[in-house]
């Protein structure tokens, strides 16, 4: 059964566009839901607008729509991505507007544009992300040390997640891009701010970061920063 | 009421070392938050289990609208954490909270919780207690919220009867508004005054105001001290739909718009309760279904919608009506579900509307294998009758058929167990025949319990040997590809009887099962048989000197139909003598019709007339 409609590219540039790129946030209660229920919120909220969505065919139809990359439950976003298809053209001022009030309390959209409907996906064009992690109860010499060691360190075996892939490891050191403590950041209120690979079959995961630095029961909040594409500058030192 | 909501930091704390932590968060679309300090009265609607359930409660998203539609009044939800949660909010002592703001469950002025079945009732106490709450009425002054029952648990309350004030008995669209403006009356008002005035209310019962006698399990007539019996509440036409449903983050067992289409049901099996407690039959009419369908889709972005009712093929014009919202739905992704339908070849015209040529699983529900049990339980349909439309089923292209039976009904042999096999078999053999090897039957079996209020109320419960001994049967008899088995362990069944037959001193024995570690009795993974044995053990060598004799007294016996029952003091407005009849019909294997087609005299229209609308399915009576 084919469920996914094949990929039409747009050879004509004078056509309206039928692939929409949303650049989103996430906070608070959203974060803690997961990736299958992100996909259910947006749908639904892009239904209660009116917005023509695309959908497969088949018994069970899907609104075709791609996101950059899951986000682990309990993390939020700030500029996350979203690709959406249309049945038919919808002005990116007129879709933002139409949304307005139809997102539950916690998702917010920040833009919406047009985006080349043979771009390659997101997923595709994904290399990394950073983090921002806040922790408690952990004096910030403590996190600095514990961060120094896993900087320091040649390999960092940790186990596969998932039942398939029980007593199995992998190495997480070559998806730590880099690490520090966000500096006006306090012991009571420690900000960690992570760099992580973002490839296919490579993903960093921030808690897996902490698991790795014993400091798992300490984490607070998480939230992902920012999307690095194939084609974006290197990423910023500034913190929020 | 002053009031300060929990901190979001204290529960964002917790929630990275959960399970699903999203059922703890609220921020749903739709959901109230609205204004606490404008608002007179507070009412907090709990479904003792865990939201993914509470959320697919009908019930309570249809009193949220209503309550919240009312000027002065804000209703906000909670839901039973699971036990890793539980856990985490105890060592935290982090209360129990509602998920619109995380205000305090104890900061209410009425917390209504769901009694809908009997497995709740240990989940009953434990949210009292993680909202800290006494759990006993009587221990609960004027200071902590007034705590009331609703939902079909409430036509025998009296096991869990000491831990609420009040009870709604029957529907609560309109005795809910009642409560809460006696209740702001009230205010103020010292507990035992407010729970005479709640008392007043037509549908409302107050246990403690009741003084059952049940010391003497000998004794035929129960104390009712000066209080009349309750009459259940009926609404004359169905409410207005909650059009603005509250739509989850997080994935729940139906994730679904949904829209009741009919209420009551007219088959008369014997030995449903909800086909009795919920009379009279009373339907929505078909624009109003499409009219509300479509505000409901445009409000929720949900992409199915269900039809509720016990028995949709019995809905007047239900061909009309799924014409008529497969119209309104034409090219906008939106699946039309419709459950409970009966076996005949209509439910499969129905089915097959509705399915785009999707044929996942059909199901249906004979209840009994033999045609002999079948007539005793008022299910008036033969075996051929059963193959043919199962025939038509497979060849219209449904690979899976599912098929619900009961054992342990009044009078069953083991030849009524062989013919469940019997018939498996012979709709395989159709599937076979028809569709090939990957047609597939489930056998679904669960253990006939004698429900209050029903023409079986007499009956007693079958004993565990037997019981096993039929499962062995079946498990022998139903083995081999394409045939798949389910049936409920014994023990649950007979903790399903225990509470739904017991009296008020049931309620010592909830306690103690609850404090020895029973909680949600209805998860596999998580229920605690070993409390409730050790429970239940303690309270029969204590009130009835052995296992054995209590077990007897409320269930391993015919009871006489001039014993006076533990719920007969409320009353479900059909006559008891009603039921005799039926019961004693059911003895001789006769059948009634489906009343829709003539009136039986049950007592509904008896006690109701002034409510009758032209939207009830009752027949005309000269």
């Amino acid at each position: 059964m084919n469920h996914q409609l094949p990929e039409t590219p747009n050879t004509n540039p004078q056509q309206p566009a039928l692939r929409m790129r949303i650049t989103f946030s996430t906070e608070k209660t959203l974060a803690f839901v997961s990736v299958l229920d992100l996909s259910s919120i947006w749908e639904r909220s892009l239904r209660r607008a009116g917005i023509p969505l695309r959908y497969s065919q088949g018994f069970n139809p899907r609104p075709k729509m791609n996101f950059a990359a899951p986000l682990p439950v309990g993390c939020s976003a700030q500029e996350d991505l979203l690709d959406i298809w249309l049945e038919s053209p919808y002005p990116p001022e007129e879709m933002r507007a139409a949304l307005n009030g139809t997102t539950p309390p916690h998702l917010h959209v920040e833009h919406i544009a047009e985006s080349a409907i043979d771009e390659p996906t997101l997923a595709e064009q994904l290399t990394s992300a950073e983090y921002t992690v806040w922790l408690n109860r952990i004096p910030k010499a403590a996190c600095a040390d514990r961060m120094k060691d896993l900087l320091t360190a040649e390999t960092l075996p940790r186990p596969r997640r998932g039942r398939k892939y029980r007593g199995k490891t992998y190495d997480l050191r070559p998806l730590i891009l880099d690490l520090s403590i966000v500096p006006e950041s306090q012991d009571n209120g420690l900000a960690v701010w992570m760099h992580l690979k973002a490839r296919p079959g490579a993903t960093g995961r921030p808690d897996e970061v902490l698991e790795a630095m014993g400091i798992m029961d300490n984490l607070l909040r998480c939230s992902r920063t920012r999307l690095l594409l194939g084609d974006a500058e290197s990423p910023r030192l500034t913190h929020q | 009421m002053m009031a300060t909501p929990v901190s979001w930091h204290r529960i964002e704390s917790l929630l990275h070392r959960v399970q699903k932590p999203g059922r703890y968060v609220g921020g749903e679309f739709n959901a109230v938050t609205g204004n606490w300090s404008q608002a007179e009265v507070h009412i907090c609607l709990a479904f003792p289990d865990l939201y993914d359930l509470g959320m697919s409660n009908y019930a309570l998203q249809i009193l949220y609208a209503i309550l919240n539609n009312r000027r002065g009044i804000l209703a906000h939800r909670t839901y039973l954490p699971a036990p890793d949660m539980i856990t985490l909010m105890r060592d935290a002592r982090l209360p129990l909270y509602t998920m619109e703001d995380y205000h305090r469950v104890a900061d209410y002025d009425i917390l209504a919780i769901s009694t809908a079945y009997e497995q709740l009732y240990t989940n009953i106490l434990e949210l009292l207690d993680l909202a800290g709450l006494p759990l006993r009425s009587v221990d609960r002054d004027m200071s902590y919220p007034l705590i009331i029952g609703g939902g079909h648990g409430t036509f025998n309350p009296e096991p869990v009867a000491d831990f609420f004030d009040a009870f709604v008995i029957g529907e609560g669209e309109e005795v809910i508004v009642e409560i809460c403006e006696a209740v702001q009356r009230s205010s103020g008002a010292p507990r035992l005054e407010q729970l005479q005035i709640l008392q007043q209310i037509p549908g409302v019962y107050v246990p403690r105001l009741f003084d059952p006698d049940f010391q003497s399990p000998k004794t035929k007539k129960a104390g009712r001290a000066e209080l009349p019996p309750i009459h259940k509440r009926v609404l004359s036409r169905l409410p207005d739909p909650p059009i603005a449903q509250i739509v989850p983050n997080i994935d729940t067992v139906h994730n679904r718009a949904v829209i009741e289409i009919q209420r009551g049901c007219t088959r008369g099996c014997r030995f449903c309760q909800a086909g009795t407690i919920t009379r009279p039959i009373r339907e929505r009419p078909v624009e109003e279904i499409v009219q509300a369908a479509s505000a409901i889709i445009q409000n929720t972005g949900y992409e199915e919608l269900a039809l509720l009712s016990l028995s949709s093929a019995d809905y007047t014009h239900i061909k009309k009506l799924l014409e008529k919202l497969l119209q309104e739905f034409e090219g906008k992704n939106v699946s039309i579900a419709v459950p409970s339908l009966r076996i005949e070849s209509f439910s499969v015209d129905l089915a097959d509307m509705l399915s785009h040529g999707r044929r996942s699983g059909f199901t249906f529900a004979p209840e009994a294998g033999s045609e002999t049990m079948r007539y005793r339980i008022n299910k008036n349909i033969s075996d051929d009758e059963l193959l043919a439309v199962a025939e038509e089923v497979f060849q219209r292209g449904w690979r899976t058929i599912k098929l619900y039976f009961m054992i342990g009904l009044p009078g069953e042999t083991d030849t009524d167990v062989q013919a469940i096999i019997e018939l498996a078999h012979q709709v395989r053999k159709l599937g076979l025949h028809i569709g090939g090897r990957k047609t597939e039957v489930h056998v679904s079996v669960s253990t006939f319990v004698p429900k209050p209020h029903t023409p079986f109320q007499w009956e007693p419960l079958a004993d565990q040997e037997i019981i096993e001994h039929r499962q062995g049967l079946l498990q022998k008899g139903l083995r081999g590809r394409g045939l798949r088995l389910s049936w409920n362990p014994y023990p649950s069944t007979y903790l399903e009887a225990l509470l739904a037959r017991g009296d008020r001193s049931l309620s010592d024995l909830v306690e103690s099962a609850w404090r020895q570690g029973a909680r949600f009795d209805a998860w596999d993974e998580w229920c605690n048989m070993k409390a409730w044995e050790v429970a239940i053990r303690q309270f029969a060598e204590i009130n009835y000197s052995t296992l054995d004799a209590m077990n007897k007294h409320y269930l391993y016996r015919n009871r006489t139909v001039d014993e006076a029952l533990p719920w007969d003091h409320l009353l479900s407005g059909i006559d008891k003598r009603f039921l005799v009849n039926e019961y004693v019909n059911s003895q001789h294997l006769a059948l009634r019709t489906d009343c829709r087609e003539e009136c039986h005299a049950c007592g509904i229209l008896r006690h109701y007339r002034d409510l009758q609308t032209e939207t009830w399915g009752c027949p005309l009576v000269q």
